[in-house]
């Protein structure tokens, strides 16, 4: 992939910032969200960092409106993100993690369901925009195959794609580079990047990869066990001062760990 | 929170689910493929096993009420009582259970999947409710096709008991006189009963269907739980709906 | 799988059931999905004996309609018939409740009436007669008995007893003899013979006349009434080949007829004998019907074969008793 094929389709001009006002989210007795709050601004590349398990994904998914807070409040630009109607006023786009493609539809109609069901222009200019959104993301000899056809990358290319087709004016992705090769993360670093750079969408990425990250985020915001434990400029965290945060992006590799004493041990 | 609590949510959630689907029958004209491919899986596909399924219980029916009815000398009501049980009864009953079995466990199965690969979330995202593309189709194509699979459970069971009886030494009871003692016992409205029944099945069995499986919570293996109890709901909910169709039918 | 082809499926299996229920609703209570503009008649009964919807309508075994609605109205019960069309009904044709078997399933049964005549028309009330119950064949063979024993006790009444505008044969025969001194010794003593016979219950109509266990056994078991028309034929007959003789001349009573004195009054009697015998030929009284009914014969013959059975069975061991019936019953 190079970027000399890459031109972003004509978005929707408009974009918005997120506001996540002090949301609490409990699943039975466990509280997953402990009190977030966070203020993505519109146009920005946001990254929210985190352990596994640390509740990022849980927090995509209340910006997204698949989760509604215990208590608190999500907002996107002046809706409520938990309000059904909301997706009405919002293009919002989520790229999933597995890539959540429609195993019973082709490539091709995965991407083509969104104009159609909207019914946003006529076969030949769905079949247009589609096949612009597959040519950004090299898919366009996938484009009759089905999903379990495709390896793992390909997967979340399509989704990417998918995502693209819908125009967004928000863009959420759910780490996009996990389970990827060094060279496929990379690629897809320079799409999310390139797409900000020629939509201004405001973007908000999940994700544990540092590089990732640091490459392309306006921001990061480090989420530790449901809590904030840290917001800022990527330059800010070269050096952090937070031990958790400096073991989490820079995990020390100590093979001489006593917790691994009783491995060895049993080895012997 | 108790069993009551729970199953009342249950009730809720799926009158919930009927009233948001049937908010979007504006819309079905324009989801004439999806409902064209619904029918086609729900009955075209289901018809060899109505059929065959159906041919037999009426066969069995015959050769069992034969037997019985010999002794009171009655063997001319045979074609009677296979007609009115067939009719009134076995004829949607079975069909119902065939379609919880064969179809709502594949659309609890596609459902649950969709949603533990978090494909109903992407709809969502994409506003397209999971509603109007996934549960309105089919509750349609059960609509119009589950009188044409129980009108021809009811004729294919009525043959068979036909067969059985003409063929079956014991009983020899020729066809003629068979469809004579069917129809001289029969009203219209036994028919139009026994399809107002397999209609109530179908559509509840659907739509209970769709509820468990868009309602699936955590991985794969919660695909095979869903199935079983979207099974287990349905043939309960036959059973006891049965009852009270047949009663609500029976008074009118 | 295309769509087009899917759609074609879908179609065709959607075109077949809409068939299989049109010709299930059909097939079913005589078709009234799409009816044929026939014509309705009302026929009213006393008792509808279970007749319902839908049952059939028959003109001599053959289904011509089926019955609409039934309705009560005021001391009677109507049923509402839809005919076929095509179907002719004369206006004298009568309709009943029949039974098709002997656990239920009732038809109406339609006669044929007079064909030619005119025709029942849409609306019309098309006659009807009460429906023979097996109770009420049954009681009717018993007024048959009674009246039977009557018309019997005429004859008899004409022929020996009590005395008429006309006096009887017997006594004026008797005058006659006075009258006529021994020339009729010969005849009365011939003729004697014959009431002597009738009276001493020789012959069967003598023993029809006078013999009252006879009557008690006839009115018991109706099964004798066969045996009673048998023998009344023959009694006529015998009746018709002495009157036959008389009028010949032959034997001394045909001579009587040339003494002018008795001539009237001999051919008054002889007049009477007749009246008697052609209201039996004609089928007058219930003695003629029977004779000639062949329909109320077979009306009775299945009880009447019960019955005969039971004679059968009671003959050997005696007289007909209450006691007996039980006893063979019980054994």
């Amino acid at each position: 992939m190079s970027n000399s094929t890459f031109t972003a389709s004509p978005f929707l001009g408009k974009t918005f910032g997120v506001t996540v006002a002090n949301v609490t989210k409990k699943f039975g007795r466990t509280t997953v969200l402990k009190d977030v709050s966070l203020e993505v601004k519109p146009g920005e590349i946001f990254c929210i960092m985190g352990p596994s398990g640390s509740g990022k994904t849980v927090l995509l998914k209340h910006i997204a409106g698949l989760e509604i807070p215990t208590s608190g409040e999500v907002r996107i630009g002046d809706f409520d993100a938990a309000d059904p109607e909301t997706r009405n006023k919002v293009h919002l786009a989520l790229v999933f993690q597995a890539g959540a493609l429609f195993n019973s539809l082709s490539v091709y109609d995965n991407l083509a369901l969104y104009p159609r069901e909207h019914r946003e222009c006529n076969e030949a200019g769905i079949r247009e925009r589609v096949m612009h959104a597959l040519s950004i993301l090299s898919l366009e000899k996938a484009a009759n195959k089905f999903p379990s056809d495709l390896s793992g990358g390909m997967k979340k290319r399509v989704a990417i794609a998918r995502a693209l087709v819908m125009e967004p004016q928000l863009l959420l992705y759910d780490e996009p580079t996990s389970e990827l090769d060094p060279v496929m993360s990379a690629t897809l670093t320079e799409i999310i990047a390139t797409l900000r750079e020629q939509t201004a969408v405001t973007s908000i990425v999940v994700t544990h990869d540092r590089d990732l990250a640091f490459a392309i985020a306006d921001r990061v915001a480090f989420v530790m066990d449901g809590k904030i434990r840290g917001v800022g400029r990527p330059a800010d965290f070269k050096n952090p001062t937070d031990p958790v945060i400096a073991n989490f992006l820079n995990p020390v590799i100590d093979l001489k760990n006593p917790r691994f004493k009783q491995l060895e041990n049993s080895h012997e | 929170m108790n069993y009551l609590t729970i199953i009342i949510g249950h009730i809720g959630g799926t009158l919930l689910l009927l009233v948001r689907s049937l908010k979007f029958l504006p819309t079905l004209p324009r989801q004439f493929a999806r409902f064209m491919e619904q029918c086609y899986l729900i009955g075209y596909t289901s018809l060899p096993i109505v059929t065959i399924l159906s041919f037999f219980i009426g066969s069995v029916l015959a050769l069992q009420s034969g037997y019985s009815m010999e002794n009171f000398g009655a063997k001319q009501f045979i074609g009677t009582l296979v007609g009115l049980t067939m009719a009134r009864e076995l004829g949607p009953v079975m069909v119902a259970i065939l379609i919880a079995g064969r179809v709502g466990s594949a659309i609890t199965a596609e459902l649950a999947s969709m949603k533990v690969y978090q494909e109903i979330d992407a709809l969502t995202t994409m506003n397209i409710p999971p509603e109007r593309m996934l549960v309105l189709p089919r509750l349609a194509a059960i609509v119009v096709m589950m009188p044409v699979l129980a009108i021809i459970a009811n004729l294919c069971g009525w043959y068979g008991g036909a067969l059985v009886c003409q063929y079956t030494h014991s009983i020899s009871v020729d066809s003629e006189a068979y469809f004579t003692a069917l129809k001289a016992y029969m009203k219209r409205s036994d028919v139009t009963d026994g399809l107002i029944k397999a209609e109530v099945f179908g559509f509840v069995i659907i739509l209970v269907c769709c509820y468990i499986g868009l309602n699936t919570r955590g991985g794969p293996r919660e695909i095979g739980a869903s199935v079983t109890k979207a099974v287990v709901t349905s043939l309960i909910l036959i059973l006891v709906l049965d009852y009270f169709v047949t009663k609500a039918l029976l008074m009118s | 799988m295309n769509n087009t082809s899917q759609s074609i499926r879908v179609g065709l299996f959607f075109l077949l059931g809409l068939a299989l229920a049109w010709i299930t609703f059909e097939s079913l209570n005589g078709g009234r999905l799409f009816k044929k503009p026939g014509y309705t008649l009302v026929a009213g009964f006393a008792n509808l004996k279970g007749l319902k919807t839908g049952d059939e309508v028959r003109m001599a075994g053959v289904k011509v309609g089926a019955v609409g609605i039934t309705r009560l109205a005021g001391h009677r019960v109507e049923a509402v018939i839809d005919v076929e069309p095509g179907v002719q009904i004369p206006t004298d044709a009568v309709a009943s409740v029949e039974q098709s078997s002997l656990l239920g399933s009732n038809y109406l049964g339609v006669t044929f009436g007079t064909p030619g005549g005119p025709l029942l028309k849409d609306g019309d009330e098309i006659k009807t007669k009460p429906t023979v119950d097996m109770s009420e064949v049954i009681s009717q063979l018993g007024n048959l008995g009674s009246k039977l024993e009557q018309v019997v006790g005429d004859i008899g009444k004409s022929m020996g007893g009590g005395g008429g505008e006309n006096g009887n044969i017997f006594q004026r025969l008797d005058k006659l003899v006075t009258d006529n001194g021994p020339k009729l010794t010969a005849t009365i003593s011939n003729l004697e013979d014959i009431t002597a016979k009738i009276k001493n219950g020789d012959g069967t109509f003598g023993k029809l006349v006078n013999d009252p266990k006879l009557h008690d056994e006839l009115l018991a078991s109706v099964g004798e009434i066969k045996l009673a028309a048998a023998d009344a034929r023959t009694f006529m007959s015998d009746t018709k080949g002495i009157v036959a003789d008389v009028k010949s001349g032959k034997g001394a009573l045909g001579v009587l007829l040339y003494d002018q004195s008795t001539a009237d009054n001999l051919k008054m009697s002889v007049a009477n004998v007749r009246s008697v015998s052609d209201k039996i030929a004609k089928g007058e009284g219930t003695l003629g019907r029977l004779l000639a009914d062949d329909g109320l014969y077979k009306d009775a013959q299945a009880t009447l074969k019960k019955a005969d059975r039971a004679l059968d069975g009671l003959g050997e061991q005696g007289p007909i008793t209450a006691v007996g019936v039980v006893a063979n019953a019980l054994f």
